[in-house]
């Protein structure tokens, strides 16, 4: 129970790799592999918090205000890590700038606040957003490494650990860029689709279909259904 | 009634521990805070002035709206080793840009700093912090060098496409030098 709670965000379920949630972040700090840790270690505190805190005072809230709860405890949490982030560790605080003020409106915590532990016991809450974190952490590192490499030529695990200098003389700077963000982010999302359908026909299952942007959901253009 | 009591009861009650928490969790971390930035202009200062054994408290200037601070460094037996200009600008691609220069007292530039918190690009306007780009500040006439990029008709190359943080840096500079003209006087005066 425990496990399947927690092993859903990192595949099944994945916020930015499953469910496209909080592109705004994903997108703009996965300009290196440090900052996207940082970001994802950031979120990942936020959301256990605030998942445990939530869950914790359920009952106590009237369903009316509970929107206005959320947020504000989301916002307390997201603070301190503002805080702390700018004492401690100053040189990350700065890389990722505003996105950490932006971790209150990430539609993932709120979204896992609304879905997930406002109608689940504590403890289970704490392992939803435990795995909701991890997941969102490691799809913004391998976002954060594949940027990084490709379009800088390095690969920082962390500063001060030794970094990787591929023996380059002009990178792909696009893929530091907005638009290399997007491109790269299109290209993980469709090797991930590609891995979900392989493994489906492996075990015989029916293939997963990509919940949006799919020909045959979507009704934008006249060939849809 | 009572029901919209409860709705303002409850929200209330959330923010005030939230407000409580955030007061104990500022407290605990302003002064680290203060003392990291107070900790990298110092560094900044350092590494920017020529050798000097003591770093002066920073001299105040106002000059066509923009403050400096000017921190006259000395060597053990008490000669004017140089000055270290804190100068802004908002005019970076990303908007406010921080850096330090040093300067010796005859006027020769001795180093830049870009200090942490700038907004620029990565990989394009960012490079402003990089050696490369710095060197080109280094060892000019503060009076006497056309602190324009080479775009603009100066004397300072531009980082290919990154012309407007390059132009930022460089016209700060430029703003910064006619701050020192006028004002030698009492910068240096009050030493």
């Amino acid at each position: 129970m425990f496990w399947k709670t927690f092993s859903k965000g990192i595949w099944k379920e994945n916020p930015v790799l499953k469910l496209v949630l909080g592109m705004c972040p994903t997108l703009a700090v996965t300009t290196s592999l440090e900052n996207a840790l940082g970001m994802g270690l950031a979120s990942t505190f936020v959301l256990l918090c605030s998942n445990a805190v939530i869950s914790s005072i359920r009952n106590l809230i009237p369903e009316k205000v509970r929107i206005p709860c959320f947020i504000v405890v989301i916002a307390t949490f997201v603070t301190i890590v503002d805080l702390v982030m700018a004492a401690f560790v100053p040189d990350l605080h700065d890389a990722l700038g505003i996105f950490i003020p932006l971790i209150v409106v990430n539609c993932i915590i709120l979204g896992r606040a609304e879905a997930f532990a406002s109608r689940h016991r504590t403890m289970l809450s704490i392992v939803d957003g435990l795995g909701m974190g991890v997941g969102f952490t490691l799809a913004l590192a391998a976002l954060g490494a594949c940027r990084e490499i490709i379009g800088n030529g390095t690969l920082t695990i962390w500063a001060g650990l030794p970094r990787l200098v591929l023996p380059t003389e002009s990178p792909a700077t696009l893929l530091i860029l907005a638009p290399g963000g997007f491109i790269m982010l299109g290209l993980l999302l469709a090797g991930m689709n590609h891995l979900s359908a392989w493994q489906a026909r492996r075990t015989g299952k029916a293939i997963p279909l990509p919940a949006t942007m799919d020909c045959r959901t979507c009704t934008l253009c006249k060939w849809g259904s | 009634m009572k029901h919209s009591l409860q709705l303002i009861g409850s929200l209330t009650v959330i923010c005030v521990i939230s407000g409580a928490l955030l007061a104990f969790v500022y407290g605990a971390t302003s002064e680290r805070i203060a003392a990291v930035a107070q900790i990298r202009t110092e560094a900044a200062a350092a590494q920017v002035l020529p050798p000097h054994d003591a770093v002066q408290d920073p001299i105040e200037v106002t000059h066509e709206n923009h403050t400096y601070l000017f921190r006259p460094a000395r060597t053990a037996d008490g000669a004017l080793a140089g000055f270290a200009i804190q100068l802004t600008t908002h005019a970076g691609y990303g908007g406010e840009i921080r850096m330090m220069l040093g300067i010796a007292p005859d006027g020769t530039t001795t180093g830049l700093a870009i200090l942490p918190g700038h907004k620029e690009t990565p990989g394009l306007g960012a490079k402003i912090t990089e050696t490369a780009f710095r060197k080109r500040f280094e060892d000019k006439s503060l009076a006497s060098t056309n602190w324009q990029v080479r775009k603009d008709g100066g004397a300072i190359d531009e980082i290919t496409a990154a012309t407007i943080s390059s132009r930022a840096v460089t016209d700060a500079i430029a703003a910064a030098a006619r701050a020192f003209e006028t004002h030698r006087a009492t910068i240096m005066g009050m030493e």
